[in-house]
């Protein structure tokens, strides 16, 4: 049992990658790269997922799935022109997909018509050429799920070369063929068990029972290799058999099906008989000429009702003499389960010999890695990963911190003598803290992943909001490839949907009143990431109406949010969307106007440590700016004494360092110093007095660190020393403690003490606070 | 039926320690000793220095590394108005969790581990407003009085302008 929730909850992970995969593809597609490698890769996913899902016995999922596979079937063979209108079905498809892989999931019901609007619409759009399909069927024959799939007669090469799914480095395990060609035809299989077959405990009657699903089949056991007794290997396997299948409908690749799960425990022939004799590495798929498109849900009853006669007849274990003409299976040695190199001999002399007319032989897929056109493929291939827990990554984090520490602690340690007596040492000191430099920023990168991730989610958010809502509305990104902390991209996904829903909904005009206000129709939505200092920056704006002000004040009244007596400012007023059970949507839509919008923003943003900010302009816009913290990200900084406590100041934010001796220093009325530089004057912060520190250093041996805050104003920090330069780990003070005026952040050196990070952006903020004041 | 009668006594008893009791982690500033229940406290440790915060009260110590986190440490001495502690190798930093989060408390000595019954906690009496704003209640043992940290209390109001 708790095995299979193992599956299962592997299962999940592997549908929300396989969702998220979705999603990426129709982001391109969208965009017009309508090309068949994205088409398969939309087709594999939904396959997969439509697979498992019969396997647990989800089964409104499967029945979905399916119908939305036959679709995309459509389309890939050119059935079904890829129309906008189409895209848009399948985004929907997704969404039903992914909410039923929900349900699923957390054990929910959906309602029972769920997502019967669009599977009829499925229908009717494969119905529209492709009369013969019907996809009434029901989940419970998920057994034989493959809906046998129609190849037009100019099918080309093209389309043959994405059906070889193939994986190069599993190449030895796995490979998939999706089904492709019809023939009216008896299939000869020839079936080899090798001991590992029994070893990993299959057993061919379930694969013969399964075959004999998919057609009128007999089977016939060759028992000549068994030897006498006294030469018996009991571990060894002697017996193999031969099986003749008839069935119009049947596939090659629905045989190869079958064996997937014992494929390269296995010698597997698999001939049609009289017909088309495929080239020995079987991995080719034949485009066989195409039969007229069977009535399918006939075929399935009669196999159905065929199945369990065969499987009688196997039960019996009668050998049948086998019809298939022996000429077309000599010319068959090679097993499908090939390596690599096996593969690569046997193309050598293996000529495709095509009788059939219309049958074209078909490039592999290893053999063609280089053609750029295989690029989807490839992209499928070549990025693997495995699933680990977050938490297991943490301790690896904290654990090389640790490593880290110990290491510079016993640099610290070597002193001239000892370096000078065991120079052993000192070089493998020196190794050690190369390599656990290289481990530290390997296991960062582990972590910090570009916001990317998310943002990709929001241009079909934005198409869907569009569409709903009647407005014309663009997507902008800037910053995509800013790194973050990967639990913080986790947090940001819902909080960046309901800011771009927020400004959809109410800050995005009608384009008649846009029109009518001088606008362009079509609204903009801008949604940038940056790195400012110790924190990352998101931003959500928009061109619309801005914030309707005395409405929010009025509702805000209303529901007893602000006391009637009380005034708020207009950024005030701005603030008050954040308020829980807050919305001003007048008529609730089911996009925006539940009022847990915009709470959940501020939640889910505090609960990261950051802090959301809005202004508004009224007619003209609305700016949602996330601040957020930049938690493990590495930092370079220098690293500088303000009296005894060593401080880190972001390199990125250096400008130069002055000696103080040689700065320029000029009073101002105020009573502050400015400084000079290159005739420009700046304002001077004296480190050790902001941060009522004493010092002992003499005014003319401290340093400037000109630094540059936010925009290009420039702020002159004075400390007592700068020490160096390096690397840090920019730690939480929130985590424990509370934010703390003029610092970032904190960060451990490597003896093991805490510095903190300088906040040059949050120093002169607050300078400029204590001005107005 | 005495010897029996007194049993079922030592048993009641013992059920209702087990239910009502609380342990203490007592430690020491000057005189006093004070004690916070045993199951806040994470780890004991030597006083090693702390890197100072800036614009916060005197009774923030500063941080310290603990296993690659920052914690804030507390003097508590100075928490309740006696001026800062001058610490030494001998102080020790009593860590603890308040709610989600890790902080240290500097102390001068960790002196026991009490059981103490829930019944025999006082409640603070009213007059001073640092009292009764620290402390949850005070409790005797050995005739010393036990005066029970509030660690929400302690930690709150670190920043200057708070």
């Amino acid at each position: 049992m708790s095995d299979l929730d193992d599956f299962k909850a592997t299962y999940f992970d592997e549908c929300s990658e396989l969702l998220t995969e979705l999603e990426e593809q129709f982001v391109a597609i969208e965009a017009g790269e309508r090309d068949a490698d994205r088409l398969n890769a939309v087709f594999r996913a939904i396959h997969s997922i439509k697979g498992g899902a019969g396997a647990f016995g989800f089964s409104a999922l499967v029945g979905f799935a399916h119908a939305y596979e036959t679709l995309l079937d459509y389309v890939r063979d050119g059935r079904i022109e890829l129309a906008d209108e189409v895209v848009t079905l399948c985004i929907r498809a997704n969404d039903i997909v992914a909410d039923h892989v929900a349900a699923a999931r957390t054990g929910d019901a959906l309602p029972a018509d769920y997502g019967m609007d669009e599977k009829a619409r499925f229908d009717a759009l494969a119905r529209g050429e492709a009369p013969a399909d019907d996809d009434g069927e029901g989940p419970d024959e998920f057994d034989i799920e493959f809906t046998p799939v129609m190849v037009s007669l100019d099918s080309d090469v093209e389309e043959a070369e994405y059906d070889i799914a193939f994986d190069l480095a599993e190449l030895d395990d796995t490979f998939e063929i999706v089904p492709m060609a019809i023939d009216h035809g008896q299939w000869e299989v020839r079936f080899t068990p090798h001991r590992a077959l029994y070893a990993r405990a299959n057993d061919p009657l379930l694969l013969f029972r399964e075959l004999g699903a998919l057609g009128e089949m007999s089977v016939k056991a060759v028992l000549n290799p068994i030897p006498p007794l006294s030469d018996f290997e009991p571990f060894d396997v002697y017996c193999s058999w031969e099986i003749s299948l008839v069935s119009p409908t049947l596939t090659e690749a629905m045989i190869r099906e079958v064996f997937e799960f014992v494929d390269g425990d296995c010698d597997i022939v698999i001939v049609q008989a009289g017909a088309a004799v495929v080239p020995a590495p079987a991995p080719a798929v034949e485009a066989a000429p195409v039969a007229p498109a069977a009535p399918e849900e006939a075929a399935v009853s009669d196999l159905l009702a065929l199945a369990d006669d065969e499987v009688a007849h196997l039960l019996d274990f009668t050998p049948e003499p086998k019809p298939a003409p022996v000429s077309a299976q000599d010319s068959f040695e090679e097993p499908p389960g090939l390596s690599f190199a096996e593969l690569a001999e046997s193309l050598k002399p293996a000529t495709p010999v095509q009788p059939a007319a219309k049958a074209k032989p078909v490039a592999l897929a290893p053999a063609a890695a280089e053609s750029s056109g295989e690029e989807g493929e490839r992209r499928a291939v070549g990025v693997q990963s495995i699933r680990v827990d977050l938490d297991k990554v943490d301790r690896v984090v904290n654990m090389v911190g640790e490593l880290v520490i110990t290491q510079s602690m016993l640099t610290q340690q070597m002193d001239e003598t000892l370096r000078a007596r065991y120079t052993e040492l000192v070089r493998g000191l020196e190794v050690l803290a190369q390599t656990t430099r290289g481990l530290q920023d390997s296991v960062m990168a582990i972590r910090a992943q570009p916001v990317k991730s998310v943002f990709s989610r929001m241009p079909r958010l934005v198409r869907e909001l569009g569409l709903k809502t009647g407005k014309k509305i663009k997507l902008e990104t800037i910053g995509e490839n800013t790194e973050i902390d990967k639990t913080v991209i986790e947090q940001l996904s819902d909080p960046l949907t309901h800011m771009i829903r927020n400004s959809a909904d109410h800050g995005i005009e009608s384009p008649e009143n846009r029109l009518a206000m001088g606008k362009p129709e079509t609204g903009t939505i801008r949604l940038s990431a940056e790195q400012a200092g110790g924190n990352i920056l998101i931003i959500v704006e928009d061109d619309g109406a801005g914030i309707n002000r005395e409405r929010v004040l009025g509702l805000a009244r209303e529901k007893g949010i602000v006391a009637p007596d009380i005034t708020p400012t207009d950024e005030q007023i701005d603030q008050l969307i954040f308020a829980p059970g807050f919305s001003t949507a007048e008529a609730l839509s089911d996009i925006s106007g539940r009022g847990v919008g915009m709470d959940v923003v501020l939640s889910n943003i505090k609960k990261i440590g950051g802090s959301v900010h809005v202004r508004s302009w009224t007619g003209r816009g609305c700016r949602m700016t996330l601040r957020l913290p930049l938690t493990l990200a590495v930092l370079d900084v220098m690293l500088v004494k303000v009296g005894v406590s060593p401080y880190v100041v972001p390199l990125s934010s250096i400008v130069e360092t002055i000696q103080c001796s040689r700065a320029a220093f000029e009073r101002v009325p105020s009573g502050g110093q400015v400084l000079q530089v290159r005739g420009e004057y700046v304002q001077v912060i004296d480190l050790a007095e902001r941060f009522d520190m004493e010092t002992e250093t003499e005014a003319d041996n401290r340093f400037v660190v000109l630094c540059e805050a936010e925009g290009s104003a420039k702020v002159a920090l004075i400390v007592d020393d700068i020490i160096g330069q390096q690397q840090v780990v920019i730690k939480s003070l929130e985590e424990n403690f509370e934010r703390v005026e003029g610092i970032a952040g904190g960060t451990i050196l490597g003896d093991g003490n805490v510095a903190l990070i300088v906040d040059v952006q949050g120093l002169k903020t607050t300078i400029v606070h204590k001005n107005a004041a | 039926m005495e010897a029996l009668g007194l049993r079922d006594d030592l048993n009641d008893k013992s059920a209702v320690a087990a239910q009502n009791s609380l342990q203490l982690i007592a430690f020491s500033i000057g005189d006093q000793t004070y004690g916070v229940e045993i199951t806040t406290v994470r780890e004991i440790r030597a006083w090693n220095g702390a890197t100072p915060l800036p614009n916060t009260r005197e009774f923030v110590r500063g941080v310290i590394n603990l296993r690659g986190t920052i914690v804030p440490i507390f003097d508590l001495r100075a928490r309740f108005g006696d001026g800062q502690t001058s610490p030494t190798k001998n102080h020790v930093v009593v860590v603890m969790s308040v709610g989600d989060k890790w902080v240290g408390i500097l102390v001068d000595a960790v002196s026991d581990i009490l059981t103490v019954s829930r019944d025999d906690i006082h409640n603070v009496p009213e007059g001073n407003s640092i009292d009764s704003e620290l402390l949850n209640g005070i409790v005797t043992h050995d005739s010393r009085m036990v005066g029970l940290i509030d660690l929400h209390a302690v930690v709150s109001g670190a920043k200057m302008d708070a």
